[in-house]
């Protein structure tokens, strides 16, 4: 566990984004979706947050918005207390040398016609890094650290020769080359089996050793959470709803999302299902009129009047854990 | 998702590559490619038509090495002044100041091939920048050049080739060839900027940007390798097009005249007045014109179905 009273190297404060049915491809009916709702966060050197939720919740967006893939429509982000929102031209290309992304899918996020070498050797080739002999040298050594061995064999394939599974440590290979500051994993395993995910986990949790690298983690899973992550943000519906210490947020979840989450894993050896908290409701209430919590129109435990109206703030509940919910 | 969008094309590429590790997807999916393709009726038949006008084209060098007057511009048979019909020694008759009428046939290809396939190359690269340009740039970038590529879309290039000669006198044949370029690229540039659209979307753009790559390092060494397949397949319809606007120039009096095109031919004759009373005159150039127009739709055809999966038969793409 990495103590958290260092300062942090990334911090969110008070990010908004709203697509507009105008300027987006979603389409619909004039009307605005937002994809996050003033989230403020902070990440602290050397440690792997996990930003968790279901599909469409915008943990996937907040990864876009932190490598500046998108912008915010509010609100701020800060890089080891510099504000990267606006960055342009050379201080932006800086920038990207610090911050890299792995992306989910890695059958689209390599380039089907350069080879692996010219694949994960182009950071360097953008930055103006080393001469050809010590790029060559470095590509090997990435590749290596990916797990990707013998090197040699796969410098001069090309991606629809690998497996997925290599594929995707390509990809990291080409995240980590530059060794970045801080890395955003969105959902890096989601296309992957469970034991080459297990395999690819160790390879970030080794990255963090030796290259000290500070992880964004984005994923769907709680197990995934669990086993690599310090802290864990739950996000609901562009709302964050629970941050803590990672063992505290799966053993003592409060909110009751997090409950509902923690009851969706599968377990095995019991003959029912078996639900520890129960906070889903099993037909959803019309909450399109409700201005309170967001979690209203699926929540066993709210108030009817209290969850209403007012919309619970993230609230320290216990230490360092905090929850957004009235009766965490 | 991605995986499931692939076709057969790329399911046989994979065939393929177990056998041929380590290759260039360039070069494996050009042999999945080719495997296709040679399924295709109209596409067998287009190459063959294709490779025997290739093949005049080579040999329109040969008749003037044996006789000066095998020469398709200046060589005149001393003995013969009005047009003839075949014989021995004029294997498709003489025109009518006693020019061999094979001989121009032959050195008509040459032009042919000339003039298509340098007008649709020059059409394809330009076509194929703004197209990327304007669909990656997006916006105002992107109003602009399509908005022009419009306006030249809707003018006739006959008339304004008729129009310039009209004014500059007659044209040379590479300057033809530019105007034809200069023409008929917004087709093509219309189809890459929507290809541009859908590849930018992908994840593997997003990734270069993460690692800092510039708008120029994206779109051709991202971008273009991606769209080259369909510029290439565009490049065959242009063909077309650029051979029969040479022709109907040359025909309408308006060609290059130190040039033999099939186009001069046809004008030749019809000036002449030999349209009814020449067939060994008329005939070939029209014929060659139209199979050679005919080969290359039938190349571009066939083409299109390798990189389509959708236009192949069911049976073909299990």
């Amino acid at each position: 566990m990495v103590e958290n009273n260092n300062k942090p190297i990334l911090q969110l404060k008070d990010i908004s984004k709203t697509y507009s049915s105008k300027t987006s491809f979603w389409g619909g009916g004039g009307k605005e979706i937002v994809a996050l709702n003033h989230i403020s966060l902070e990440i602290f050197k050397g440690e792997i947050f996990g930003l968790i939720g279901e599909s469409g919740s915008g943990k996937t967006t907040a990864g876009r918005l932190i490598v500046k893939l998108e912008k915010p429509s509010a609100g701020k982000i800060f890089l080891n207390g510099n504000e990267i929102t606006g960055l342009r031209g050379k201080v932006l290309k800086d920038f990207r040398l610090k911050v890299q992304m792995i992306f989910q899918d890695p059958y689209q996020s390599l380039n089907p016609q350069l080879s692996i070498y010219d694949t994960v050797s182009e950071p360097l080739h953008i930055h103006k890094i080393e001469n050809v002999q010590a790029r060559k040298y470095l590509v090997i050594q990435a590749l290596k650290s990916a797990g990707l061995t013998p090197p040699d064999d796969f410098l001069h394939r090309y991606p629809h020769q690998l497996s997925g599974g290599q594929r995707q440590r390509v990809a990291i290979a080409r995240a980590m080359i530059l060794k970045p500051k801080f890395v955003i994993a969105d959902e890096p395993t989601s296309m992957l089996d469970a034991s080459i995910s297990a395999q690819i986990f160790n390879i970030l949790l080794e990255m963090r050793e030796k290259l000290d690298t500070t992880f964004l983690f984005i994923s769907h899973s709680l197990a995934a959470a669990r086993y690599l992550c310090d802290r864990i943000a739950v996000i609901y519906r562009g709302n964050l709803v629970e941050i803590g210490p990672g063992e505290a947020v799966i053993q003592k979840p409060k909110h009751p999302y997090t409950q509902a989450l923690l009851d969706a894993l599968p377990k095995f050896g019991h003959r029912y299902e078996v639900r520890r908290y129960d906070t889903l409701l099993k037909v959803e209430r019309d909450a399109s009129q409700v201005e309170g919590c967001p979690f209203f129109g699926r929540c066993k435990v709210a108030h009817q009047k209290k969850c209403i109206r007012e919309r619970p703030h993230l609230v320290e509940s216990d230490g360092s854990h905090l929850v957004a919910c009235f009766y965490a | 998702m991605g995986r499931f969008e692939i076709g057969s094309y790329e399911m046989s590429m994979e065939k393929l590559n177990k056998k041929s590790l380590n290759r260039s997807p360039r070069i494996a999916r050009f042999r999945a490619g080719w495997a296709i393709y040679r399924q295709n009726l109209l596409g067998k038949i287009g190459l063959t038509l294709l490779v025997i006008f290739a093949l005049m084209a080579l040999c329109s060098f040969i008749p003037p090495l044996i006789d000066p007057m095998y020469q398709p511009m200046t060589g005149v048979d001393p003995d013969i002044a009005k047009s003839t019909g075949p014989s021995l020694r004029h294997w498709l008759g003489t025109d009518f100041m006693g020019r061999d009428i094979l001989s121009q046939l032959l050195a008509g290809a040459r032009v042919a091939f000339m003039v298509g396939v340098s007008a649709a190359f020059m059409s394809i690269v330009i076509g194929t920048t703004i197209g990327m340009i304007a669909g990656y740039m997006g916006k105002f970038v992107d109003t602009l050049l399509m908005r022009l590529a419009d306006m030249i879309m809707v003018m006739p290039t006959l008339l304004v080739v008729l129009i310039l000669s009209a004014l500059f006198g007659q044209l040379n044949i590479w300057i033809i060839v530019l105007i034809i370029a200069l023409f008929r690229w917004p087709g093509v540039s219309r189809v890459i900027r929507a290809q541009t659209l859908s590849l930018k979307q992908r994840p593997f753009i997003e990734a270069a940007k993460v690692a800092g790559a510039s708008h120029m390092r994206i779109i051709f060494r991202h971008i273009m390798p991606n769209v080259l397949p369909l510029a290439f397949l565009y490049m065959t319809f242009r063909v077309t097009s650029a051979i029969i606007i040479e022709a109907a120039l040359a025909f309408l009096g308006f060609g290059d005249p130190s040039t033999v095109s099939w186009g001069m031919m046809l004008q030749w004759v019809w000036k002449t007045g030999h349209m009814f009373k020449a067939p060994y005159w008329l005939l070939p150039p029209g014929i060659c014109i139209s199979l050679i127009t005919l080969s290359f739709y039938m190349l571009g055809r066939a083409m299109d179905e390798v990189l389509d999966p959708r236009l192949r038969k069911e049976a073909e793409t299990g």
